[in-house]
């Protein structure tokens, strides 16, 4: 499912051509298989204090290859530095430079993920500086990574442990072929709720996910991971792509349910829908997004208001009626799709970027809410997806977009899917108002 | 069937019962409508100019599977069938079930009543949910006007039959010198009456000028169902009933910007050998058309446990026909009679049905039958009742559009009508404290009709 | 990989018409047959393209109900070969292309269906050939084809068929050292019965545009050296896919090896095995066909989930 020219310059003459020519190498990306290793090769946990030895202790339990120091020449399918405990940016180097020399190592697809502390929650301007400068260094360092690698790094509130259910999920859907197209990015974890899955591959096993527009692309790839995921599924979309829906929600085993987000009923049609076939509903992404491109200036009324209806405003008018509803109520997980448009900003999509802006702001004002009912509400942010969508873009434009990014591909839907998975799943209950990127660490966008 | 799966009441068995008190004592349960699925009409030679009966049934199947999660569930039985059918298609029903998502466990039949055929396998399969022979069961109808087969000619197929038992090849000579060119010819099905050699637009022009129904009225009507049917789809009332196929998301025969001008200035088609000014058109008449319908019939305990809407109870239902070869009644009156038969054991008149859904065959039909059952001599000598059996308050007829909009795949009309009832009686709920009530009426060829009772859930 | 890139594919105005591909090959072997083999056997380095093809629903229809696939809105994996099979001949049929086209031998075809393809979708094909290599009776190669959505980068279907020109040995082209070993095959008790009309080839030729003259009747096969017409290779393919059902989903591989030519009129017998994984779920079904008499097989292939 790789692009062809990824598929060119992966092998042979191609490989050779492009590194002459300092052309962007990018290489097939390792994606999760049920059943496979966590990471392709030992992990080694870095770190000194008693948060790194905890955890060393717990991933022995996930039958995972640790090692607690670097053994010469053997390859490493992933790095944990954790630096939970420093308190002054002289502190960094040791650690971060002793990560440095077992990069070498590093096998393709490998991961570094590093684990530290929010700079916000920090009592002193030096626990602070040590902190951030901690995501900065993140950040460098995997636009260095190479092969598929990538580094990403989770943000722990004070109090939060090591070991607690939040990290812990977030750091397998690091180290796993899950996160592929994730790099250069945070994950906060504010709390200690939630718990990981009876079985790994089965994160969302009894629970009952409803998609929006799940009938084509990035919609049915979500479909089809949450599936796999052990959900049970309702699939929505307009009636127009009733025949599609069809196909999918046959395919899935789902139910389809034709619906267009924007009508008055829409959100308690999905949850009476849910409930009586279903018997609950615990997941609710919001998937569906339409675009209607103009530059501003020549921008109309009913192209602006329809993206602005269909891509936030009907995910407020849900979420209002999920959160007033009885049904709502065991441990709910909402998953809104945003974008990176909405982060950087894109000509043509004033109307675009202001609804997926909008769907970050409501995810963040959002959380406090659903915390008191025991859920959480996150964002995914795709960057460049492979879709009929992104598709429409004039070849020279996709070509830079695709490369301009750490990975040098564009994604695959089914990595907004994996994201959208673990979000929705309860072991990320301690994850909440949070918006993910899922860009390979574009350069556009902070 | 395996004993774990029989229905619950039939695990209650009494040792030393006798089998027949045993099943007598399970009987008579409720059968409920969950829900429907059709594709969207088309006009013959349209988007499923080259779809068979076996391709739109298997599209309906799919999507009342998708609808409602049955993906590899084993229903109780599946009935359907097809007015205009192939010989090759002698298992219709369950080839379609087998190139469904549907479990390949699952038993199917074809049966075929002319255009009532789709509601004859849904009162079919109820009776057999009411008798606790099955929990579930998908009723269907499908017809094609564009594939249609096409017979060759008597004398060509006597030759052939007898060309496959020949030994030699003299003996073979012999017979196909026996073809004469008119044997070539093929015999295209039509809508003629065998009996009779008219056509059911022919027979129905009788009676339209039996009963005095103006052009004006057949138009007004037409002109209603088109608007009550794009008013239905413009709130989304079918988002939930239909599902789009080859390309086609709504009734290609719906007119939605029709008007009485457009209608009085079409020319008649039918009657114009009689007497009587010829009133019907191409307007008024339904036109050939291809698609399949399919609805959902449960037991409650079934729907229930799966978290399967129960919209309507198919309470009862009759059947009726006339002697139409001699002029005796009209060829599509015969609902006029199982009307009276069918309320008048329940209890109940015209005035106690919430909504009516009389099939559009012809504009004609509907008036006619109404006309009859307002005169009070046809009351009194033909229904055998004190005068006029009653008049159909006109606000409660077809209130979603029928035939002449949506057009009329002769098989399928039975379940295109019971999924859009049913919803609607659930959608209104309760009538003056009691359920909502509900009157299918379909009349068929051979001058045979199909009605029944249905009541919200 | 390396040939189709390295230079702009050469783009079509439109579907190549497949009978006057034919013709050209049959004067192509004509004039070789007088000029003498191909100098230089190496395969031609570009791709040809063609854009924005639609497909003809009445076509499609009457492909699905030929093969016996449900006649969803969805493009079955072979009527896309279908539609490629054009542009694959095209390549085929280039003046610098070493092999003659007329007779060459279906060995094998590898089918990845990675998206479901609605008959409303426009579409780009691309094909090029690879792997040019000896093979015992003859010279290899592969013929590549892939199939985008209109406009977009998005692969929905990639093909690979291998042909076999059988008796031409090109210079500089080695034999392989071991000559691959027939496997040796008990017929199972079979699943199904195919009775194949001596008009098969014709109604396929009907649906599939490949109106090549192996197919079509006794005399025309004959003019090529085969004692009576066979059936499609891709027919057959097609309606073991189909005969694997609704099970299979919407995105799979579809693997087919050919062996004996089925020679028209038949029966074939066939075995369709299918494996499900712990969850219950469809993970492939293998198919196997035989002539019952003789217990030769025909082909052989699997349909397995992506």
């Amino acid at each position: 499912m790789t692009d062809r020219y990824t598929q060119f310059v992966d092998h042979g003459i191609g490989r050779d051509i492009a590194k002459r020519l300092g052309l962007p190498q990018p290489v097939a990306l390792r994606r999760y298989q049920p059943g496979e290793p966590l990471a392709p090769g030992p992990v080694l946990i870095q770190g000194t204090g008693p948060g790194a030895d905890a955890l060393a202790r717990e991933l022995l339990g996930w039958n995972v290859d640790v090692r607690r120091h670097a053994e010469p020449k053997e390859k490493l399918g992933a790095v944990v530095l954790v630096l939970d405990d420093v308190a002054h940016p002289s502190e960094l180097g040791r650690p971060v430079l002793a990560m440095g020399a077992s990069l070498r190592d590093l096998a393709a697809g490998g991961r570094i993920v590093t684990i530290s502390r929010t700079a916000s929650s920090a009592e002193s301007p030096a626990v602070a500086a040590a902190r951030q400068g901690v995501e900065g260094m993140l950040r460098s360092l995997a636009r260095e990574l190479r092969a598929g690698a990538t580094g990403n790094g989770l943000l722990l509130r004070d109090g939060v442990e090591t070991t607690s259910p939040g990290v812990l999920a977030a750091l397998r859907f690091f180290l796993s072929g899950r996160s592929a197209f994730v790099d250069g990015q945070f994950l906060t974890i504010s709390t200690d709720d939630g718990g990981l899955p009876g079985n790994p591959d089965r994160p969302l096993d009894g629970r009952v996910a409803v998609v929006t527009g799940a009938a084509r692309g990035i919609g049915a790839a979500i479909a089809r991971v949450l599936r796999r995921d052990g959900a049970k599924l309702v699939l929505v979309d307009v009636p127009a792509s009733g025949d599609h829906l069809a196909a999918m929600a046959n395919e899935v085993h789902g139910t389809a349910l034709q619906l267009d987000i924007t009508s008055q009923d829409a959100g308690e049609r999905i949850i009476r829908h849910a409930v009586e076939r279903h018997g609950r509903l615990d997941i609710m992404v919001h998937n569906a997004g339409i675009t209607r491109d103009k530059l501003l200036a020549n921008m109309d009324g009913a192209k602006w208001d329809s993206v602005i209806a269909v891509n936030i405003s009907a995910q407020l008018a849900i979420n209002e009626v999920l959160l007033q509803s009885d049904h709502f109520r065991e441990s709910p997980r909402i998953v809104s799709v945003a974008s990176t448009s909405g982060i950087a900003g894109n000509r043509g999509q004033t109307n675009y970027s202001a609804s997926k802006a909008g769907v970050m702001g409501m995810v963040r004002a959002s959380a406090p809410q659903l915390q008191k009912i025991g859920g959480g509400i996150n964002a995914v942010a795709p960057g460049f997806i492979e879709t009929d969508m992104t598709a429409r873009i004039p070849f020279a434009t996709r070509e830079m977009a695709r490369r301009l990014n750490s990975l040098q591909q564009g994604g695959q839907p089914v990595d907004v899917a994996e994201a959208i998975s673990f979000l929705a799943s309860n072991a990320a209950a301690g994850i909440n108002g949070e918006v993910l990127r899922v860009c390979g660490q574009n350069l556009v966008g902070a | 069937m395996p004993a774990a799966e029989q229905p619950e009441s039939a695990a209650n068995q009494v040792s030393g019962q006798s089998l027949a008190a045993s099943v007598s004592e399970r009987s008579l349960r409720k059968a409920v409508v969950v829900g429907g699925n059709r594709i969207p009409f088309a006009r013959a030679g349209g988007a499923y100019a080259k779809s068979s009966n076996k391709d739109m049934l298997t599209a309906a199947l799919d999507g009342l599977i998708a609808r409602f999660g049955l993906q590899d569930e084993r229903i109780g039985e599946v009935a359907a069938g097809a007015v205009l059918k192939h010989s090759r298609d002698f298992n219709l029903t369950r080839e379609a079930v087998l190139g469904s998502a549907l479990s390949p466990e699952t038993p199917a039949y074809d049966l075929q009543q002319a255009c009532a055929t789709g509601m004859e396998a849904v009162l079919g399969l109820a009776n057999k949910i009411k008798l606790g022979q099955i929990d579930s069961a998908i009723a269907g109808g499908v017809d094609t006007a564009s594939d249609a087969p096409i017979a060759v000619s008597e004398g060509l197929r006597e030759v052939l039959l007898d060309l496959n038992r020949a030994r030699t090849v003299p003996e073979r000579l012999r017979i196909l010198a026996r073809l004469r060119p008119k044997d070539l010819a093929p015999d295209a099905p039509t809508t003629g009456e065998p009996r009779t050699g008219l056509s059911m637009g022919e027979h129905q022009a009788l009676t339209t000028a039996q009963w005095k129904i103006t052009r004006g009225a057949q138009d007004e009507l037409a002109l209603d169902s088109h608007r009550n049917l794009a008013a239905a789809y413009d709130r989304g009332f079918f988002d939930d009933l239909m599902t789009p196929y080859r390309g086609l998301q709504r009734d290609a025969n719906l007119r939605p910007d029709t008007s009485l001008e457009k209608l009085a200035a079409l020319k008649p088609v039918f009657g114009k050998s009689l007497r009587a000014e010829a009133t019907m058109t191409a307007g008024n008449s339904t036109p050939l058309t291809d698609g399949a319908a399919t609805v959902l019939l449960a037991s409650e305990e079934w729907a229930e446990a799966r978290g399967l809407p129960k919209l309507a109870t198919i309470v009862d239902g009759e059947a009726a026909a006339v002697d139409f070869v001699h002029g005796k009644d009209g060829l599509l009156m015969a609902p006029v009679f199982a009307v009276p038969r069918l309320l008048g054991r329940l209890g109940l008149t015209l005035d106690d049905i919430d909504f009516f859904e009389i099939h559009e065959a012809f504009a004609g039909t509907v008036l006619s039958t109404l006309a009859a059952w307002e005169d009070d001599k046809f009351g009194r000598t033909r229904l055998g009742l004190g005068g006029a059996f009653g008049k159909v308050d006109r606000s409660r007829l077809n209130v979603n559009g029928s035939s002449l909009a949506a057009g009329h795949p002769f098989a399928a009309t039975g379940g295109r009508i019971v999924a859009t009832l049913a919803k609607m009686l659930h959608d209104s709920g309760t009538v003056d404290g009691r359920p909502a009530r509900g009157l299918v009426s379909v009349c068929a060829a051979g001058g045979q009709g199909v009605v029944a009772v249905l009541e919200a859930n | 990989m390396s040939g189709q890139l390295a230079e702009q594919p050469i783009i079509l105005g439109d579907v190549p018409s497949l009978s006057k591909l034919y013709l050209n090959a049959a004067a192509n072997t004509a004039r070789r047959r007088i000029l003498g083999a191909h100098p230089d056997p190496k395969l031609p380095t570009g791709s040809h393209e063609v854009r924005a093809v639609r497909v003809d629903i009445a076509k499609l229809t009457s492909y699905q109900h030929l093969l016996g696939e449900t006649a969803s809105d969805v493009l079955p994996a072979g009527f896309i070969h279908a539609l490629a099979f054009p542009v694959s001949m095209s390549v085929l049929n280039r003046d610098d292309f070493p092999l003659p086209l007329l007779g060459m031998i279906h060995l094998k075809n590898h089918v990845e269906q990675l998206a479901p393809v609605l008959f409303t979708e426009t579409l780009d094909i691309r094909a090029w050939t690879e792997n040019l290599a000896g093979h015992r009776s003859g010279t290899q190669l592969d013929v590549l084809a892939e199939v985008r959505i209109h406009g977009t980068e998005k692969v929905v279907w990639r093909g690979t068929s291998t042909y076999l020109a059988k008796g031409v040995f090109l210079p500089g082209i080695d034999k392989p050292l071991v000559p691959s070993q027939g496997t040796s095959f008990t017929p199972p008790v079979p699943t199904g019965v195919w009775e194949l009309g001596l008009d098969v080839g014709r109604m396929y030729a009907g649906v599939s545009g490949d109106f090549n003259p192996i197919h079509l009747n006794a005399l025309s096969a004959r003019a090529l050296g085969l004692p009576r017409s066979i059936a499609h290779g891709m027919y057959l393919a097609s309606r073991a896919l189909a005969d694997v059902g609704a099970a299979r989903g919407e995105t799979f591989a579809w693997d087919v090896q050919f062996e004996a030519p089925v020679f028209l009129p038949a029966r074939v017998a066939l075995e369709i095995a299918t494996s499900q994984g712990m969850n219950g779920h469809w993970q492939h079904s293998d198919y196997v066909a035989w002539n019952p008499r003789s217990g030769r097989r025909h082909f052989s292939g699997s349909v397995t989930a992506l």
